[in-house]
């Protein structure tokens, strides 16, 4: 039965050594994902992700996101589960955009995605294998988070998520200050990325300043152009 | 109560409205605002209930949001009309009707269109449209001065003229006129 395979537990239940297994393995699943960063200071933030796999023929899947016009998300994991939390904290951006009349601070956001991340780790359902961070400005300034799958929101100037995310962190810590240029930020993530896979790798950015308050694409700048003509 | 209009012309659309809110018999208030703007390329004008109509816009311009974040690209005007007819149709079924009429204006890919949207959640369009307890005086005016081809200027100046013959002999409007037009090339600014 499967409660034996479990040890007598059921797989949402603590394991004698205190962990939730089922987390942990969701985790797992994160660092398995892509190489994702994000980075701020005062001034700006910029999203970086890793694109894989590229090849000929094949159009590069979009990794970083607009959730409103002033927050940005990247996530790393599976991607049909960042795709369906990216989707989650839009319609919360709304929804909050209805009710009070004014875009959701960044805190906000995370708070909820935390909630929602954390309901998964209480029954028989298997919990999102996927980190998000998220960038973003409201009246307290620049904002800069990390979601794991327990529900767990981290704040800081610098995060490093997915495959060889220590290695990656490592190479941020040292090229950090506080007064750094957008342009140095993302040449400083695309060096932390590039440094575990190699040059010439896609890598995708998304920036949100302190002037513009509007997450954009850095890549290409907007999103991708319409058919020509549409009939209805 | 309310005159609203919208007129496609060669190089954009034009919205106008009166700024009279009646609460039966009594002006509530001189300085209402009926034109919104769903974006840059996109904008209504409202009559009728004013909570439900606000709250009609709020809720078209979130779901906007999500729509084109999620594809890509922006609704263009008959999606964004049938997105609000979708809306108030699901209320009238429900039985909690949104009493509204709408004008839903703007241009896309296609060049400019307007549409009118009432309560029960049916969709027209012509080339000028009015809608609210004026719009028969306002289509009068319309009908004499309107031809192909008209451009901006001359499209703002009818639709001026169209709400200030309305607001003369329609008790429900009045106390002013707001006039709003949207170019063709706004649409390149938010495709």
């Amino acid at each position: 039965m499967a409660m034996e395979a479990q040890g007598g537990r059921m797989p949402f239940f603590y394991s004698p050594e205190g962990r939730l297994l089922q987390v942990d393995y969701a985790l797992q699943a994160v660092n398995r994902g892509s190489t994702t960063i994000g980075l701020k200071t005062k001034d700006f933030a910029v999203l970086s992700s890793h694109v894989k796999p590229t090849r000929n023929l094949l159009e590069p899947a979009e990794k970083v996101f607009v959730v409103d016009e002033h927050v940005g998300a990247t996530g790393s994991g599976y991607i049909g589960d960042v795709n369906s939390l990216v989707d989650e904290i839009r319609v919360q951006a709304q929804r909050h955009r209805l009710v009070y009349d004014i875009p959701i601070d960044v805190g906000s956001l995370a708070r909820h995605l935390g909630q929602y991340l954390h309901n998964f780790t209480l029954y028989t359902v298997r919990p999102f294998g996927a980190s998000l961070i998220l960038a973003g400005i409201d009246p307290l300034g620049v904002q800069l988070l990390q979601i794991d799958p327990s529900g767990t929101t981290f704040r800081g100037n610098g995060f490093a998520i997915g495959a060889g995310s220590d290695e990656a962190l490592e190479v941020l810590t040292k090229g950090y200050r506080e007064d750094l240029r957008l342009q140095d930020a993302i040449a400083l993530n695309t060096k932390a990325i590039e440094s575990l896979n190699g040059g010439g790798t896609a890598i995708e950015h998304g920036v949100i300043t302190r002037d513009t308050k509007k997450f954009v694409h850095q890549n290409n700048g907007k999103a991708p152009k319409p058919p020509a003509s549409r009939t209805n | 109560m309310t005159t609203t209009i919208g007129i496609t012309c060669s190089d954009g659309v034009v919205l106008a409205a009166d700024k009279r809110a009646s609460k039966g018999f009594f002006v509530g208030s001189k300085a209402v605002n009926k034109l919104f703007m769903l974006d840059e390329a996109t904008a209504v004008a409202i009559a009728g209930q004013m909570s439900d109509a606000e709250y009609l816009v709020n809720l078209a311009k979130a779901e906007r949001r999500l729509i084109s974040l999620r594809r890509g690209y922006p609704l263009n005007v008959h999606e964004s009309a049938r997105l609000i007819s979708n809306i108030v149709y699901n209320g009238m079924k429900s039985y909690n009707p949104f009493y509204v009429e709408l004008v839903v204006a703007g241009v896309d890919a296609e060049g400019p269109h307007v549409y009118t949207a009432d309560m029960s959640g049916a969709i027209t369009s012509e080339p000028f449209m009015a809608s609210g307890s004026g719009s028969p005086l306002a289509y009068g005016v319309m009908e004499q001065g309107f031809r192909q081809g008209l451009n901006l200027d001359a499209g703002k100046r009818l639709a001026e003229q169209a709400v200030r013959a309305a607001m003369e002999r329609d008790p429900g409007s009045g106390n002013g006129v707001d006039v709003l037009a949207v170019a063709n090339d706004a649409w390149r600014e938010v495709a």
